[in-house]
C-alpha cells in the first residue's frame, strides 16, 4: 500500500483550511453561490435533490483498514449509515452538511483520504485494476503508475481548467478490469516482442450523450515516456477541445471529429517538439522516482502456502452455498495457497454500490486479519479483498455471510451497475435503483442466476450515463416523457476487452415493464443460446430481431 | 357534457435547498419550512414571482430558490412534478429516510399521487 508522505500531509491539512475558509465566506454572504459552486465542486461537494453529497476519492481503488474504519465513521456520523461505491473508485456519501464538510476532509485528511479530483474540468481521480498486484496475468502493477500519473496531475496548473473533466483507468492484464475503451484516456500495460514494458494508449472513450469507443492511438508506449505522453494529448486537447459547447467539449468529440489517425498524428507532433526541446524529459517521471513510488507500496509478506488447501477443499465439498460463492466470487491469485475475493454489494434487493457503515467496519476488520490490511474499491460497484489465503476463505465466507454481503453473483444478472437516479440526482430523468431491484428480485434465487450465466445489466437514470448503460449487456436508460419515467433498452454492450455500444432495443417502455422485459430478453437467449455462449455472444450471433419480437410481441 | 377531466387548478410555491445543510425547504410567508405541508400557495402569477424575488433575496440562506406547480388532490396539496413529489418526501428507496417519515395526510397524499410533469428545478442538466 502506497503511503502518503509529510508534504502530502501538509498539502491535504493546507487545502482543508482553504475550504473552512471559504465556506465561512459563503455563510456570511462573501462569496455568492456562483462564486461558491466550482470551489464546493472541486472539494467533490455537490447539491443534490435532498441534502448535500460529497464524492471521496479512492485512488486506484485502493483502501487500508483504518481508512475503510474512517469512511464508516464519517458515513455514520456524518451521513445516514451507508455509503455508495461508484464505479470510477469513489464513495458518495448522501445526507451532507455543508457546515460539517470541512471537518469531514479534516478526518478524510488524517488517514489519507481526500475529494480532490473528484469533481471539475480536471484530470479526474485514476483508476486501476482492482486485481492489481493480486492476478497472475498482470505485467506490471498498474498502481505504481496511477500513484505517479496522481501525484503529476494533482493541482497540476496547466491542466486543472481543461474544457472538461478528463478520466484515466491503467490496467495490466489481457482481461480489461477497468473499461478502459470508456475512458478518456484507457491506458494497457504490456510488453512488447522485445520484453520491454509499455503501455497501449487509448484516448476518447466516453459515454453521455454521444457515446464512443477508444480508439488506440499508440499500441507502444515505453514507461519511461508515460508522462509527457499524456502531457501531449492533453496540450492537443486543450488547444482544440471544444470550449464554446459543453456539451461538445470531451475529449472523445475531439477525436471522433478529428478521425483518431489524424488526433495520433497531432499527438506525436506535439510530443516530438516536447522531446527535442528536451522538455519531455523534464515531465517525465526519473527512474529513480518510479523505484520509490513502487517502494513505498511495500512488498506484500505473503507467506510459503502449499497450492491446495486441504481444509477450504473440505469446505467447499461440505457445503454447497460456500462452492457457489467460490464459483463465483473467488479468482485464482498470482501467489499458491491465496485468492481473490470480490465482495458483492448487490444482494437482491438491495441498492447497488451502497454498503452500510457496519458492514464497513466489517469489511476493514476482514482486510485487516485476512489480506494484509487491504480492501479495494471494484469498478463494478463491489469490493474486493486481494490477498486471502485458501485457508481462510471458509472463515471470510462465514463473516461475509454474517454481515450480508456473501452474495455469490459477480458478473450475473444480478449484479447490477446503476446510478443513483432520480431517488438522489438533481440530473436524473426517472429513477435506476428501483428498476434495479425489480430485475435482480427477478433473478434472485442464485441457482437461476448461474444458469442464466454472466449478463451485465447496467442502468442510468440520465443521459449522462453514470450507470454506463451503453456498455451493458442490456442497458436500461430512464428517459423523461412528458414527466413521466420510461426506459430505453440497449443490447449487445461491453465495456470490456470485447468493448462495444449496445444497440437500441425499441421504443422506451414505462417502468413496471422493464424487469418483465428482462425476463423475456433472458428467456430467449435461453432458448437460442448455444453450447458455451453468454447473453451477450448469443445476441451478437443472432441479431436484435428476435429480442425485439419478444418483447413487443404483445403491441403486434 | 365532456368526458375529458377538468384540468386542475394549479397554484404555485416556492422552494429551494438550505444553505447550511442541503436541506430542502418551503417558501412560507417570509421564512422557510422544512414540511411540504406548510408551503404557501400563490394563485396569481404576480405573487408568486414576488415571493420568488424575495426568496432570491436570501441568498445567505437559500441555494436556487425556483418555482414549482402544486395542485389540489382531494383537498390535498401535491406538487405537479414527479421529481418535486421526490424532494418533498425523500429517496423512495428509503421510505424511512428524509420528509416522508413525518407522516400525516400531505405526505400520503404525495406518496399516492400519480401523474407527472417536468420541473421547474430541472436546469442546466449535465453532468459536473
Amino acid at each position: 500500500m502506497y503511503r502518503y508522505d509529510a508534504l502530502d500531509a501538509e498539502m491535504l491539512a493546507d487545502r482543508t483550511a482553504e475550504f473552512r475558509t471559504q465556506v465561512g465566506r459563503r455563510v456570511a454572504g462573501e462569496l455568492t453561490e456562483e462564486q461558491f459552486k466550482p470551489l464546493r465542486l472541486m472539494n467533490g461537494l455537490y447539491l443534490q435533490l435532498h441534502a448535500y453529497m460529497l464524492r471521496i476519492a479512492i485512488p486506484y481503488g485502493t483502501l487500508t483498514s483504518r481508512k475503510l474504519h474512517r469512511l464508516a465513521h464519517i458515513s455514520r456520523v456524518y451521513s445516514r449509515g451507508y455509503g455508495h461505491f461508484t464505479t470510477r473508485c469513489n464513495l458518495q456519501l448522501h445526507w451532507i452538511k455543508l457546515k460539517d464538510t470541512p471537518d469531514i476532509l479534516d478526518l478524510l485528511a488524517e488517514v489519507g483520504l481526500h475529494s480532490i479530483q473528484t469533481s471539475g474540468n480536471c484530470i479526474r481521480n485514476i483508476t486501476a485494476d482492482p486485481y492489481a498486484g493480486a492476478n497472475a496475468e498482470e505485467v506490471d502493477d498498474p498502481r505504481v503508475w496511477s500513484e505517479t500519473i496522481r501525484q503529476w496531475s494533482t493541482f497540476h496548473p496547466e491542466f486543472s481548467f481543461l474544457p472538461r473533466k478528463f478520466k484515466i483507468a491503467v490496467g495490466a492484464a489481457p482481461d480489461d478490469r477497468t473499461a478502459a475503451r470508456i475512458y478518456d484516456i484507457g491506458l494497457k500495460l504490456r510488453r512488447n516482442r522485445e520484453g520491454q514494458l509499455g503501455f497501449e494508449v487509448m484516448v476518447g472513450g466516453g459515454l453521455g450523450r454521444t457515446p464512443y469507443l477508444a480508439p488506440t492511438i499508440r499500441e507502444f508506449l515505453p514507461t519511461k515516456d508515460l508522462l509527457s505522453y499524456l502531457a501531449a494529448i492533453l496540450r492537443v486537447y486543450n488547444r482544440y477541445g471544444r470550449r464554446d459547447n459543453i456539451w461538445k467539449a470531451r475529449i472523445k468529440i475531439l477525436v471522433a471529429s478529428l478521425g483518431a489517425e489524424q488526433f495520433a498524428r497531432q499527438v506525436e507532433a506535439e510530443w516530438k517538439t516536447m522531446t527535442q526541446s528536451g522538455e519531455a524529459a523534464r515531465i517525465d517521471a526519473p527512474e529513480a522516482e518510479v523505484a520509490r513510488i513502487r517502494r513505498a507500496f511495500g512488498t506484500t509478506p505473503f507467506k510459503d502456502l502449499p497450492a491446495v488447501s486441504e481444509a477450504f477443499e473440505a469446505a467447499k465439498a461440505a457445503d454447497p452455498a460456500f462452492a457457489r460463492f467460490v464459483r463465483h466470487n473467488v479468482l485464482p491469485h498470482k501467489v499458491p495457497g491465496y485468492a481473490i475475493v470480490t465482495i458483492s454489494l448487490k444482494a437482491p434487493g438491495e441498492v447497488p454500490g451502497d454498503c452500510s457503515s457496519d458492514q464497513m467496519d466489517a469489511i476493514a476488520d476482514l482486510a485487516e486479519r485476512y489480506s494484509f490490511d487491504e480492501a479495494r474499491n471494484h469498478f463494478e460497484q463491489n469490493l474486493v479483498l486481494p490477498h486471502v489465503a485458501l485457508d481462510d476463505l471458509p472463515a471470510v465466507y462465514a463473516e461475509l455471510e454474517r454481515i450480508g454481503l456473501a452474495t455469490p453473483n459477480i458478473g450475473l444478472a444480478t449484479d447490477i451497475i446503476a446510478c443513483p437516479g432520480l431517488d438522489y440526482c438533481t440530473l436524473a430523468n426517472a429513477r435506476a435503483i428501483p428498476i434495479a431491484q425489480d430485475i435482480a428480485r427477478r433473478f434472485a434465487d442464485p441457482a437461476v442466476a448461474e444458469e442464466v450465466g454472466e449478463l451485465r445489466i447496467k442502468i442510468s437514470g440520465c443521459i449522462n450515463a453514470c450507470g454506463q448503460h451503453h456498455v451493458g449487456h442490456i442497458g436500461i436508460l430512464g428517459v423523461d416523457k412528458k414527466g413521466e419515467e420510461f426506459y430505453q433498452l440497449t443490447l449487445g454492450g461491453s465495456g470490456l476487452e470485447d468493448a462495444r455500444l449496445g444497440e437500441i432495443l425499441g421504443p422506451a417502455l414505462p417502468g413496471p415493464r422493464v424487469a418483465e422485459a428482462v425476463d423475456v430478453l433472458v428467456d430467449t437467449y435461453m432458448k437460442e443460446r448455444a453450447e458455451g455462449e453468454r447473453f451477450v455472444d448469443t445476441f451478437r450471433r443472432i441479431g436484435l430481431a428476435p429480442f425485439k419480437a419478444a418483447v413487443y410481441a404483445e403491441a403486434h | 357534457m365532456s368526458d375529458v377531466p377538468a384540468k386542475p387548478v394549479l397554484f404555485k410555491g416556492v422552494t429551494g435547498n438550505r444553505l447550511a445543510d442541503g436541506e430542502v425547504v418551503f417558501w412560507a410567508d417570509g421564512a422557510w419550512r422544512e414540511r411540504f405541508a406548510d408551503i404557501q400557495l400563490f394563485d396569481d402569477p404576480a405573487s408568486a414571482d414576488a415571493a420568488l424575488a424575495r426568496a432570491k433575496a436570501q441568498p445567505t440562506v437559500i441555494v436556487d430558490p425556483y418555482l414549482i406547480d402544486v395542485r389540489f388532490d382531494d383537498g390535498l396539496p401535491v406538487p405537479v412534478a414527479y421529481r418535486e413529489r421526490v424532494r418533498a418526501l425523500g429517496p423512495t428507496i428509503h421510505p424511512d429516510m428524509g420528509k416522508q417519515t413525518e407522516g400525516g395526510a400531505v405526505v400520503d397524499a404525495i406518496v399516492h399521487a400519480s401523474g407527472a410533469a417536468r420541473s421547474a428545478g430541472r436546469i442546466n442538466l449535465i453532468k459536473r
